[in-house]
């Protein structure tokens, strides 16, 4: 459990450090249960961070992919440090970036949030529809507390839990300069369920699912904005000079996106299901980047985002690789 | 025209009566409502607040073939001619949004594409009887039971609809179907009418628009702009899933010998958007692109065409990922001393 009145104080001495630009958390969103990124510039901002079941941002994202303004003629970047919040999936991408050398461990302040689960905003707004004045949840062992305008109401985890979170392996960061608060104990055994259903399925049955699924994209690119590890300067899908993907939306195109988005994550998605949260039209993008998690771990016995030192799995060889699935 | 009624169970009977004429009505499409084609017997579930993607995907959809062309030749194939269309239970916040699209569409050039479509479209509206936490329409000049842009308005009584046909075009369609409709009782307009000033008073949040218009521009530096954006991801989210959002670009699509011009939906979100070829871009951050898109809205068109380009609908700000909220961004921009 993470003390509020502890995290404002660290975030307080954080934000005072002559050598850090500024911090990264969440603050209470404008209704609801919504809860917004935050950017903490001055230590008075500081009271405004919180930190519960309702923090599903990965904030690592904004390490890593923020716009870059020119400078004006003259000035000189900010190289101070960034201090941002991770729980433990977020403290992967942190690790995982640094692996693939987007980002140095000395332009960070890491401060690790252990995490007992974030909870399907999806799941728990039809629960409790159309609240106004913000709502404060918290976690309690196996329950979930909302501090409704009735009240108090305690709802059992797995029924609001986000999807990724039920069964996850790492919920304490791996990475941290500083810890708020106790490991939380692993609840989730990594298993791949999900996939393993849909494994069970024919091709016909899969195509088709897929099929309705994609068709249904906007081509909004939210679940690639808002991955943590999506950073190139310049996305395949964005060009036009050869334009690898069509900007039409149909099947064929849609699915040459979603393709495209997977493969790029083998072996790099922490699986923190951002990309399926954000999702307008809720696709279950997370199937797609589970099932290769699932491969590269079988075949390689390679999760991503554990260790800084590691080199990322498509630069690495080992001579005792598996080697039975190649034709 | 006087105010008629329809039965549910009659409402795939009202379908058939209206001809050849294609009907599209909320519809799942994958796990998303959207405006798609029905057939008389299907099942409709009228029970939404909204469809997460607005009709505006059938009069200006999100790709759209302009002409075909085959290389060495230089005839070009224009598509076929539109066929008649009904769009059925579009939300009154979503039919103002198509009278405000229209602005653009027909001011300094008439887009044949949305206007052909436009024309041959009879739009059939349903009040809106629970409005949901984020609707307010009614700060920006619209209501839950709003008429603008709909030639037909349907009320929810329970067993019944009421029709209150409110063009040419409406009566028309009411003229065909009379066989399913019958004559509503004063009590039973009555009723609708008390329905939809119910609904009225559901409505939440809102916001005070009045001087908006003037105020943006004097802001154009603060601060302000970098806070409320800072968090953006820069996705399509919100402009692609707005009623009233209709840019686009156009793209040249060939295969072999093949090839089409087609338009397709674009967002002043992208950086893409406003990237010139010499790689500078005059909108380089989310601070600039979110100045815009609120500026467009609440400033621009307003001076163009003398009408907020914003309903209400609510879904930019149910749907953004990182809750970047429409109405705290005005209310912000109220507060603001003018530079």
């Amino acid at each position: 459990m993470v003390d509020l009145e502890k995290l404002r104080t660290v975030a307080k001495e954080t934000i005072s450090r002559d050598d850090i630009k500024y911090l990264i958390g969440w603050r209470q969103g404008t209704y609801g249960f919504r809860v917004s990124p935050c950017f903490v510039r001055e230590p008075g901002e500081a009271e405004q961070l919180i930190y519960s079941p309702l923090c599903t941002n990965n904030l690592a994202s904004y390490l890593i992919a923020m716009d870059k303004p020119p400078l004006p003629r003259g000035e000189k970047p900010d190289t101070r440090k960034v201090a941002v919040m991770v729980k433990g999936c977020d403290s992967r991408a942190v690790v995982q970036q640094m692996a693939e050398k987007g980002l140095e461990r000395e332009e960070l302040y890491i401060i690790g949030c252990p995490c007992e689960g974030v909870l399907d905003l999806k799941k728990v707004e039809a629960k409790f529809p159309h609240l106004l004045d913000p709502v404060t949840v918290q976690w309690n062992k196996d329950k979930i507390i909302f501090q409704l305008p009735e009240g108090a109401e305690e709802v059992p985890r797995e029924e609001v839990l986000a999807q990724e979170c039920l069964s996850c392996r790492d919920p304490n960061p791996v990475l941290a300069d500083i810890m708020l608060g106790e490991e939380v104990q692993v609840w989730g055994n990594g298993e791949y369920q999900d996939v393993q259903e849909m494994e069970a399925k024919s091709v016909e049955e899969r195509w088709s699912f897929w099929e309705d699924r994609f068709s249904s994209c906007i081509r909004c690119y939210s679940c690639r904005n808002v991955c943590p590890m999506c950073y190139c300067e310049d996305c395949v899908l964005d060009r036009l000079n050869p334009t690898w993907v069509y900007r039409s939306s149909n099947i064929s195109e849609n699915t040459a996106y979603h393709l495209a988005r997977a493969f790029h994550l083998a072996g790099r998605c922490v699986e923190c299901g951002e990309c399926e949260r954000v999702c307008p039209v809720d696709i279950p993008i997370m199937k797609l980047n589970k099932k290769l998690a699932k491969e590269v771990e079988e075949k390689y016995e390679f999760r991503p985002g554990l260790d800084p030192e590691a080199k990322p799995l498509q630069s690495s060889y080992r001579p005792d690789d598996k080697e039975d699935f190649i034709l | 025209m006087e105010r008629m009624k329809l039965g549910k169970e009659k409402l795939g009977d009202f379908f058939a009566k209206l001809g050849n004429k294609q009907i599209y009505a909320p519809q799942k499409v994958g796990e998303t409502l959207r405006f798609a084609p029905v057939a008389p017997e299907d099942e409709l579930d009228l029970e939404f607040s909204n469809t997460t993607v607005p009709p505006k995907s059938v009069l200006f959809p999100q790709t759209e073939t302009l002409y075909r062309y085959d290389l060495g030749s230089t005839d070009l194939n224009l598509p076929e001619d539109e066929v008649e269309r009904v769009l059925f239970g579009v939300r009154p916040c979503d039919a103002r949004a198509m009278s405000i699209v229209d602005h653009l569409f027909s001011w300094d050039f008439d887009d044949p594409y949305y206007l052909s479509k436009r024309e041959k479209t009879t739009i059939i509206g349903l009040a809106c009887l629970e409005p949901e936490v984020n609707c307010f329409c009614t700060s920006v000049g619209g209501g839950p039971a709003s008429t603008e842009g709909l030639d037909l308005l349907f009320t929810d009584l329970g067993e019944a609809f009421l029709l209150q046909p409110l063009t040419e075009k409406g009566e028309k369609l009411c003229r065909e179907a009379e066989d399913v409709l019958e004559q509503a009782t004063g009590e039973e307009g009555a009723s609708a009418e008390k329905l939809q000033q119910a609904a009225a008073e559901k409505i939440v949040r809102g916001v005070e628009t009045n001087g908006i218009a003037e105020k943006l521009p004097k802001i154009w530096d603060s601060p302000l702009w970098q806070d409320v954006s800072e968090a953006c991801l820069g996705c399509g989210t919100c402009t692609f899933l707005c009623p009233t959002c209709y840019c686009f670009d156009i793209q040249d699509e060939a295969e072999g010998l093949e090839g089409r011009r087609c338009r397709v939906w674009d967002s002043c979100m992208f950086s893409e958007y406003t990237l010139h070829a010499s790689g500078h871009n005059p909108r380089p951050t989310v601070r600039e692109r979110t100045r815009n898109r609120v500026n467009h809205k609440y400033s621009y068109f307003v001076e163009k065409f003398g009408i907020i380009a914003c309903v209400g609908c609510g879904r930019c700000i149910n749907l953004c990922p990182v809750n970047i909220d429409i109405l705290n961004i005005l209310s912000e921009v109220i507060k603001e001393e003018a530079i």
